[in-house]
C-alpha cells in the first residue's frame, strides 16, 4: 500500500472527548484486520504528590505541523488505512482522558507498532505542555 | 534585522514575556540569538542545554542562520500525551 493513501484527522480541542462519538465515527474497508485504541488518561499523582487536574498547553500551529510529519512517517512506514488522533488542551481533570488514537490496519502487528511509534514521536516532538494543577 | 521571538511553557515565567523582539546583525545564527536571550533573560542559563528551538513551525539547530522577520520559539522538552 502506498503511503500516501494513509487517511488522517487530527482534533487538538479544548472540549472534553467524547468516546461514544469518536467509536461511532469508525470507518475501516473491507481489507482491514485491526483497530487499535489508546486512550492517555491524566493520572492523580505528578512527582509524587497529588493532583487534581493537568493544564496541557500547545503551540498550536506548530503542534499540528509536527504530527503531520510523524503521520508521513507512519504512513511510509506500515500499511495503515487511517489515524485518527485527539489531543486535549487547557484543563483536563484526574481520571479524563488527554489523549485519543485510533489506528486502522490490515493486522494488528503493524496497527500497534504504528501507534506506539506515533505516541513515541508525539512525546520526543508535538510541541504541547502540561502542568499540575493542585 | 528583526526577529520575533516567542516563549512557551515555563519560560515564558522565567522571562517574564511571552514574546520579545530582538536586533541582530545580519548572518546571525539561532545560536547566537539563543546566547543573546540568555544574557537578557539570565534565569534561562539553567535551562541552556535542554531548550528546544524553532523557527515557524519547524525545530532547528543552534548553526541555523538567521533571516529577518523570522519567527523564532523556545520552549522546554515537550510533555504531550
Amino acid at each position: 500500500m502506498s503511503g500516501r493513501r494513509m487517511k488522517t484527522e487530527l482534533t487538538i480541542t479544548r472540549e472534553p472527548l467524547d468516546e461514544t462519538r469518536l467509536l461511532r465515527g469508525r470507518k475501516a474497508s473491507a481489507g482491514m484486520g485491526a483497530v487499535v485504541y489508546f486512550l492517555g488518561v491524566v493520572r492523580g499523582t505528578e512527582e509524587e504528590t497529588s493532583i487534581r487536574a493537568l493544564d496541557y498547553e500547545a503551540f498550536e500551529p506548530m503542534a499540528r505541523h509536527q504530527f503531520e510529519l510523524i503521520f508521513q512517517q507512519v504512513a511510509k512506514r506500515w500499511p495503515i488505512e487511517s489515524v485518527r488522533l485527539v489531543h486535549r488542551i487547557g484543563e483536563v481533570v484526574v481520571n479524563e482522558p488527554s489523549l485519543w488514537v485510533e489506528v486502522v490496519a490490515p493486522h494488528r502487528g503493524e496497527a500497534f507498532a504504528a501507534c506506539q511509534y506515533l505516541i513515541d514521536e508525539m512525546k520526543r516532538l508535538v510541541p504541547i505542555w502540561k502542568r499540575a494543577v493542585r | 534585522m528583526t526577529v520575533q521571538v516567542s516563549f512557551y511553557s515555563y519560560l515564558k515565567e522565567l522571562t517574564g514575556a511571552s514574546q520579545v523582539t530582538e536586533q541582530l546583525a545580519d548572518g546571525s545564527t539561532l545560536g547566537e540569538l539563543h546566547g543573546r536571550l540568555i544574557e537578557r533573560f539570565p534565569k534561562l542559563e539553567a535551562m541552556r542545554r535542554s531548550t528546544l528551538l524553532a523557527v515557524g513551525v519547524d525545530y532547528q539547530g543552534a548553526d541555523y542562520a538567521l533571516r529577518d522577520g523570522d519567527q523564532v520559539s523556545l520552549f522546554p522538552p515537550v510533555q504531550g500525551g
